[in-house]
This record gives C-alpha cells, structure tokens and sequence, in this order.
C-alpha cells in the first residue's frame, strides 16, 4: 500500500473581482492505494476546488494554483500540458454530479465510452475497444449492455447514465477516481445502488476514490476516511469511524449533528390533535399526452390512478416517492396548476400556495424581495400601500428573514434566505395549506435543520397543514405527523410516521426505508 | 447620492462604471447639440453661397460647405434631428410590435403562435430595406412614412427575439408561484417575464438604432427615404459620395454625427448591463 497521491499545500485563487479571492487555503492529501477518502463540506467550501485542481480541470486564466499535487513523482501543477493529458482520463478520471448533462447528448453510448482508449490508446483497434466498453458497461451494472452501446443519453434514466459515465471513467482502470457528487442528483434507491457500484470498484480493482459529497451519511456509509472542510479549509481530517464517532471540531459536530436522526425507538414525537378535514382527494386521475405530432396520434400516459388521500387541519403529510411516482403531478392538481384531471379536490378555505424544490429558480431576479412578498397581496388588491408594506415586515419578522433584505434582489441572498423568502411569498395570503415540493433537498444540511425547523415553527404559531414531498424518509421522520407511500401513480400504504417506520407492510416501503439507512426492526433484509 | 450610486458597478460599488459614464456623456452631447439647433443653429440649412462650395473646415464653418455651399455643421444638426427621429421611432415601432407578439406567442404557444409567426416569418422573409422600399411607394416618401416602413420592417427581429426569451420563462418555477398568487396572465407577461428580458432586448434596441441610422441611410440614397430640401444624415452621405475624390471632408461631418450617436447609445447599452 503505497502513497499514490500527495498533495500539500495546495492554495487556489480566483482573480475573476476586484480583490483575489482564496477559495482554498494549505489543502493536505495523503491518498494511498486501494483507499476512498471523502471530502466533506458544504457548498463553497471549496471541496470540488480541490477535486478539481487534481484532476487537471482547473485550467483558467483567472485562477492561480500553487503547492504540490505529487502524481507518479510529477507535479501535476507545473508539469507540461501534454504530460497533464496523458494522465487524464488513463490514471486519474472523474465522474460529476449531474449525468443528464455529463453526457454529450448527441452522440451515442458506446461512442462515449471508448472516448477516453481512443485518445490513449491507439494500439487497440476497433473491435477490441467495442468489446471493452460492453464489458465495462455491463461491470458497470448496466442490464443488456450491448443495446445500451447503441443508444443514446436521452433514452436512459439518470440511475442509468450515471453508470455510464463510470464505465467510461473505469475503462482504462484509472489509479485514481474523483467522484464529486455522483449521487447527488438521483433518487435513495439508486443513490444506494451507485454506492454499492463504487465499493466494488474499489475492493476488485483496487482504485482510490476521492468521493465529494455534502452527504455525511453517504460517506459514512463509504470512506475510509475523511476531510472536512470549511470555508477553502480542512478543519479536520482522520478516518471516518472517530470522525463520526469523536468529532473534534464545533464545525464537525454541527455538520454531523445536521444529519436527520431516525431513533425508532425513542419516544414518537409528540403530534397535535387532528380536528378536521382540510384538503379531501378522492379518486384523481391524471393522464398527460404524448407524443402528439401533425401526423402522429397522441399517446395517454396515466400518471395519477385513482388517489385518495386527506390532510387533517395542523397536520404534516409527508407523500413520499422516487422520481417519476407522480408526486409533483399530484401537487399541480391540488394546487390548481393543472385542472385536467379526474376525481374530487375538496379544499376547505384558499388555494394552497406551494414551496418549490429550488429556491435559485422559485425567485424572480429581477425584482426586490419586498415586491415579491408585496405582489400577492397586490394581486389580490384591497390593501393600501402603508399596509401591505407593514404586512410584508410582519411576514418576515415570522421567518427570521432580516428586515435590511427587503431592498435586495434574489441573486444577494443565500440559498437559506432565498428559501425563506419562497415560504414567506406563499404565506403571505395566509392559506391554511402549505405544499412543500423537496423544500430541503437543494440546500446544505445545516440550513436544511433550519428550513425545517421553520416549518414546525409556522405549524405551531399559524395552525398550518402541510403536505410535504420528499424522497428522503429520515427527513419525513424528523417532521411529519402522516405518510404516504407512492409507487407508479398509486399510494401504495399510508398511516402514522410510527407505525410506517416500524411495521411497513410493503416490501416497496422497506426498499425505501433500508435505502435511506433506516434500519426496519424486525425486518428480515 | 442616487445619481452617484447609479454610475458604480453593481459588482463593484468601489469602482465608477467607465462605459456607462462616457456612453451618458456622449449621448448627452449629441442630444443637447441636436435641442439646441431645435431653436438655433449657425447658419440657415438651406442657405447657399456658390461662392463657398466644398470649403475646408473653418472657425466661420466648422465643417466646411458642400457642393451648395451650405453650412456642413447647420446641416449636421438638422439632419441628425431627422435620423434620431427616425431611429427612435422605429425602434420604438419594432419595439412595441415586437414585444407584443413575442409575448404573445411566446407566452401562450399553440395556434396563436402558429399563425402569429408564420406571418412574422413571411415579413422576415424580405430584405428589412426592400419592404420599406415597397411600403414608401405605396403610401409615399416623407420622414412619417420611413419610420413606419422601416418600423414595420424591425417587428419581426424584435418578436423573435421577445419570443424565445418568453419561452424561456413561461414555465419556469418563479412564474407558476406568480400563478398561484392568482395573476393573470396579462400582468404575468408583463410584470414578472418582461422585466427578465429587458438585458436582452435592451442590447437589442441597440443594434436596432444603429441599424436603423444606417437603413435611413439606404433609403434616403435611393431617394425614396427622406426628402429634399430636408436634411437627413443618411442623405448628406450619400450626396457627399459623389465629390468623395474631390472633397472628402464633405463626409466627415455626418459620418462624425452618426459615429457618435451610435457609439453613445451603444457605451450605453453595455454601461447599462454592466
């Protein structure tokens, strides 16, 4: 077991501004062979910076690099741009977070592959190539693989291309693979799968990982050991089990202390006394068409079969799913963004207002957040300026959102301030239903705890039922009351959060559950 | 204190914003220079002195005469009244056409879209120049009719432009919250989406002026744009192209002209973005 990989003191700088900016300070790196070590942080800690620096990918002219990265006796930093290139890809390759666009849409699967042998190795001909990437892809957990060569990125899943893009990186059996985010983007079950994927690289071809993930979880699960850092510095380092176990550090403690806990057998949370139906669905059934062209007949896909599903007044209704389940087609009928359904909406008061997934598209950028908390109550009308001035100080005094951001516009706020400014925005009609769509799932871990927190808060202080979709259950524990299981357009089970994480009755629901690290007692896994 | 603020860079507040102050202080020249002669300029614009053609440039004439012996500066300033008054109208022509029916079509889609847009591309079809040709030969020549031909001629540019911009935004998570609150869709085009495209469509406006200077231009040089005894930039040019050999300077006052009115609006454009 060797060094393969020795960075010290390694200090990047931007000089895109005014004033250079450090976005890493004295990064140190041991990387031995056959290790994965996890590179923790939350965004613009300068975790991918660094995974960046090297792999060779940070090449601008703005930004200035200076220390080691100590490859095979070469400093990857100052060597020549030629000798850089003949270990990228061969020795050292990276997947990324978002495979829908890692991969170049127009060309096909097996093309993309071999890409990287084309380049190094032009000794091998052809048909070789072509067998190596079949065998790759199918290594890579890819069913009928020699389809999957002739497709293209388009016609798979994101689960799919993800294990694309690491058999295009294992192809050439790298020394080194930087994973940054490679899990962040995909759903529980096939985050697991990917994970599942990389440690058998690991252990069979004994490959160093760099895994970068804002997910302590994910590492604990992975790494040998692990780097924390925090604002361009590592704060602490040392291998994962006394890192979880004995975190030295404020900072490590409260990252590790963000992570949703499910203790099962602690006392359920204490729930508030239902009085009353808000929100009654019966029967919905949505189809959108497809595939309707001038000659070409359209086609119906069901998204929705047939869902029942009530919200009592002051609950927290979690509706839970992978991607595709018809979550989201749900909360456009019960918001009324979509009105071409089948089946009964019965809402008792307004219209519930919604809380997107991403707060950097939720927010319009070219307006102050006080005119965006001000336009419903405008669109509304009835109000005089001086009260809805003072309407919209009241909401943000309610979120914890300093009052100093009213004359800010969007792109000045955090991820954490802009979430909050969306909650505000949909309360401030003060509507009984709050629909939350992934509201945590963008943000770090340490706002999400807030975000979070927030929510209960508004529950308790303004009497609000919210129906809440994620795809995380360790987060539905920490804050709904209800649950609700979807599959293929179905609710497959649902009940109280105590009884779904201690007796699910689905084989589905247990998937979901083990793929979120929830342990299932008495579940025979 | 706002009017200060307004020249610093947004990124930047520590640093002036250079372009946008020397764009402003072009224009502004220019425009005073033009408003002034509204009331007064050096000489009268018709006046001639055969005994002073193709005079050099001067304290008595700052740039010079022409093949009349006209005041080449008086010229300038009358003219360049008629050019900014063309550009401006039909920029604002194209800018309302085309904002409307690319909010339109964009916003909305379907057969509305369609039909919209099929007629824009047929309009998009003929050289800008050509149909304005057609249009002040069926309703006649005159700085009125000049600006709605061209204008007419830059609605199908502006549209697409406005259009794929809408298209943009129409289904983007910012505008199904503004939905929800309850807008509707009048006030989602052009209070939540329009604003988003002002970056684009104000470089837009732009090239829009500049190309419209030169398509005033064109036109007045076919003699179908601008009318004599009127003076207009485009046609100074083109007349001072014929003693181009034997009096260059002739062309150096409206070319001045049209340089400065063009590179103002366009520093300002690009101040404006940054």
């Amino acid at each position: 077991m060797g060094v393969i990989l020795d960075v010290s003191d390694l200090h990047i700088e931007f000089h895109d501004h005014e004033k250079p900016e450090t976005v890493v300070h004295d990064f140190d790196l041991m990387l031995e062979e056959g290790e994965i070590v996890g590179l923790v942080g939350e965004s613009g800690s300068g975790k991918s910076m660094s995974a960046m620096a090297i792999a060779g990918l940070l090449s601008r002219h703005e930004i200035s690099k200076e220390g080691k990265i100590l490859y095979n006796g070469t400093n990857l930093l100052t060597c020549s741009r030629e000798e850089l290139r003949s270990y990228q890809g061969k020795d050292i390759a990276m997947i990324f977070q978002e495979p829908m666009t890692s991969l170049n849409p127009s060309k096909r699967i097996g093309w993309q592959v071999e890409e990287s042998v084309r380049i190094h190795r032009s000794d091998i001909d052809a048909k070789t190539r072509k067998e190596m990437a079949v065998t790759q892809l199918s290594r890579a957990g890819l069913p009928d693989p020699e389809k999957v060569y002739m497709q293209y990125p388009h016609e798979l899943s994101g689960g799919m291309r993800q294990r694309v893009m690491i058999a295009a990186a294992m192809i050439l059996n790298p020394r080194i693979l930087i994973a940054d985010e490679p899990t962040t983007a995909l759903d529980v079950m096939v985050q697991a799968q990917i994970i599942d994927l990389l440690r058998e690289i690991n252990r069979e071809y004994h490959t160093s990982i760099i895994f970068i993930s804002h997910d302590l979880s994910l590492v604990n699960q992975l790494c040998h050991r692990v780097l924390v850092m925090h604002h361009g510095r590592v704060v602490e380092a040392g291998r994962t089990r006394e890192i979880f176990r004995n975190p030295q550090k404020e900072y490590t403690m409260k990252l590790i202390g963000s992570i949703p806990k499910v203790r099962l057998d602690d006392v359920p949370p204490d729930r508030q006394e239902m009085a009353g139906d808000i929100l009654s669905v019966r029967g919905l059934t949505v189809s959108y068409q497809s595939g309707g062209g001038l000659f070409r007949k359209k086609q119906e896909n069901l998204v929705l079969k047939g869902i029942d599903l009530t919200l009592h007044r002051g609950e927290i209704l979690a509706l839970v799913g992978e991607s595709g389940c018809g979550k989201s087609t749900l909360a456009k009928a019960v918001t009324g963004m979509n009105s071409r359904y089948s089946g009964s909406i019965e809402l008792s008061g307004d219209r519930p207002q919604m809380v997107f997934q991403d707060p950097y598209s939720a927010l319009n950028p070219s307006h102050t957040i006080g005119w965006l908390l001000e336009e419903p109550l405008r669109i509304r009308g009835g109000m005089t300026d001086a009260d809805r001035n003072a309407r919209v100080l009241e909401m943000m005094d309610m979120v914890r959102l300093d009052r100093e951001l009213i004359h800010r516009y969007p792109g000045q706020l955090s991820g954490g301030q802009r979430q909050r400014v969306c909650i505000a925005a949909a309360l401030m009609l003060k509507p009984e239903i709050l629909l939350a769509d992934e509201p945590v799932s963008a943000l770090d871990v340490t706002i999400q705890v807030e975000i979070l927190a927030l929510l209960k808060r508004l529950r308790a202080e303004m009497g609000l039922s919210i129906l809440f979709i994620s795809h995380d259950l360790r987060t539905v524990y920490q804050l709904c009351d209800t649950v609700a299981i979807m599959k293929g357009g179905v609710i497959i089970e649902k009940g109280p959060v105590n009884r779904i994480y201690r007796e699910p009755e689905q084989a589905y629901t247990r998937q979901l559950l083990k793929a979120a690290g929830i342990a299932v007692p008495g579940a025979a896994v | 204190m706002r009017i200060k603020h307004f020249f610093r860079l947004k990124n930047n507040p520590g640093k002036y914003n250079v372009t946008l102050l020397t764009g402003t202080i072009i224009t502004g020249c220019v425009l005073l220079l033009l408003l002034i002669g509204v009331i007064h300029t050096p000489y009268d614009t018709e006046a001639m002195d055969t005994a002073n053609k193709f005079a050099g440039f001067s304290l008595r004439h700052l740039m010079g005469t022409d093949n009349f012996g006209r005041d080449v500066f008086s010229r300038v300033i009358r003219g360049g009244q008629t050019t900014l008054k063309i550009a401006v109208g039909t920029v604002f022509i194209g800018l309302l056409g085309g904002t409307v029916i690319g909010a339109v079509t964009g916003y909305f889609g379907g057969l509305v879209d369609e039909i919209l847009m099929r007629i824009n591309d047929t309009i998009f079809a003929f050289p800008s120049v050509l149909l304005a040709l057609v249009i002040v030969s069926l309703f006649g020549s005159g700085t009125i009719h000049v600006i709605w031909a061209l204008g007419i001629a830059f609605i199908p540019s502006f549209a697409r432009m406005v259009r794929s911009e809408f298209l943009r935004y129409r289904d983007s998570d910012f505008i199904s919250v503004a939905r929800m609150q309850g807008a509707k869709s009048v006030r989602i085009m052009f209070l939540h989406i329009f604003p988003n495209t002002l970056p684009v469509l104000l470089s837009a406006v732009m090239i829009g002026f500049n190309n419209a200077v030169l398509a005033e231009a064109g036109l007045s040089y076919l003699g179908i744009g601008v009318q004599p005894p009127e003076p207009s930039l485009g046609r100074m040019l083109s007349e001072a192209q014929s003693y181009l050999a034997t009096a260059p300077l002739m062309s150096a006052g409206p070319g001045l002209m049209i340089i400065l009115m063009v590179l103002g609006f366009s520093l300002l454009g690009d101040g404006i973005s940054e």
